[in-house]
């Protein structure tokens, strides 16, 4: 009976606080301030890295993966080919200074339970700074991946081939920079106060 | 309990950010699966022709230039989503599903561009390693490929230039 009235007491004060002008309005924004900003501030900055090392990660077994066939018939090429491992993990670490970067937003410890929107902002800008970052960087680690591992099988068979293959995989970490560009742009005026 | 503009409210940033993200998101994407499945003909190709392997890059660019296009976007809406300056809003939501509007569309035409790029450049460098006069006409099907992109950005650069503005 006490909880029940402490429930609707809550989900009034909920729906209070969007109330507008005399009518009730309930939209989008309603289904938004459910989720504290701090949740989708931490969900952002978990994303920013778990995504990009999942991209990384894939990457790496699909270049690693061929770069051990390949030289079983060609073993020269194994120390040369390393570096699309490298240009995987590289991937891996834009995620990283994304996380960093967005986890420095969210150091102060909470001391009031009101809700500013400057404070909603904060939140959903470094989700969406977050999510930018990690999916941009999974696209990037799997195609950096793919393009490394294409470019082991062709060393094996021709070593003038590696030069002119690399060229590609230059092309395909590029991707990873625009993620981080961009995750990092949308997150500067974030500010929890 | 400050006022609350209904036409500025504070979940409006959210479909601004979430324009920004589409845009580079699926872009990237795009460019990502054209610059791999180019890259995986060109790299079985080069066996074939070392020589005609620097001139068959066109494919990987092309698609790079779609990333390009979605940064853009992304970068226009990131710089147009302004926090709300001393307790008065700045972001209406109207700005917000526009730019909500601006980023999918430039982001998936990204995405279908660079699926267009990948598979006509991983079949046209084979081809054209084999048969040298069918160079020409796989740069013509690429840039009809890459024209789907440039159609997303405009549109995404007339959506997300719609002002917006709060009651005063």
């Amino acid at each position: 009976e006490a909880e029940h009235s402490g429930a609707s007491g809550a989900m009034a004060a909920i729906v209070a606080s969007e109330v507008v002008a005399e009518e009730l309005f309930f939209g989008w924004g309603e289904l938004l301030n459910g989720i504290s900003p701090y949740a989708w501030a931490f969900i952002g900055t978990g994303l920013a890295i778990g995504l990009s090392v999942l991209g990384a990660a894939w990457g790496i077994f699909i270049t690693g993966s061929s770069l051990v066939g390949a030289a079983i018939k060609a073993p020269r090429i194994r120390s040369k080919n390393l570096i699309s491992v490298i240009f995987c993990e590289a991937v891996a670490i834009y995620g990283v200074i994304v996380a960093i970067i967005l986890q420095t937003h969210l150091e102060q410890v909470i001391k009031t339970t009101e809700v500013t929107p400057m404070m909603k902002y904060a939140g959903y800008a470094i989700f969406w700074s977050g999510m930018t970052a990690g999916l941009g960087n999974l696209s990037c680690g799997v195609c950096v991946g793919v393009c490394g591992s294409g470019c082991a099988l062709a060393d094996a068979q021709d070593g003038n081939l590696f030069v002119k293959i690399l060229v590609i995989e230059i092309f395909a970490s590029a991707l990873g920079i625009f993620a981080i560009i961009v995750a990092i742009i949308m997150s500067t005026k974030a500010n929890f106060e | 309990m400050p006022e609350l503009d209904p036409l500025c409210p504070p979940s409006a940033p959210f479909f601004g950010f979430m324009g920004a993200a589409a845009a580079l998101i699926f872009a990237n994407l795009g460019a990502a699966y054209g610059t791999a499945k180019s890259g995986v003909g060109i790299s079985s190709m080069g066996v074939l022709k070392p020589d005609l392997v620097m001139k068959s890059i066109i494919p990987v660019i092309m698609a790079g230039v779609l990333g390009i296009y979605g940064l853009i976007i992304a970068v226009i809406i990131g710089n147009g989503v302004t926090p709300s300056e001393g307790g008065k809003p700045s972001y209406s939501l109207f700005q917000g599903f526009a730019h909500l509007s601006g980023g999918l569309a430039c982001g998936l035409s990204g995405l279908a561009a660079g699926i267009a790029i990948g598979i006509v450049g991983d079949a046209g460098v084979r081809a054209s390693a084999h048969q040298p006069k069918l160079y020409v006409g796989m740069v013509l099907i690429l840039i009809f490929a890459e024209a789907l992109g440039l159609y997303g950005l405009i549109v995404g650069l007339i959506l997300t230039s719609k002002p917006g503005s709060c009651s005063e």
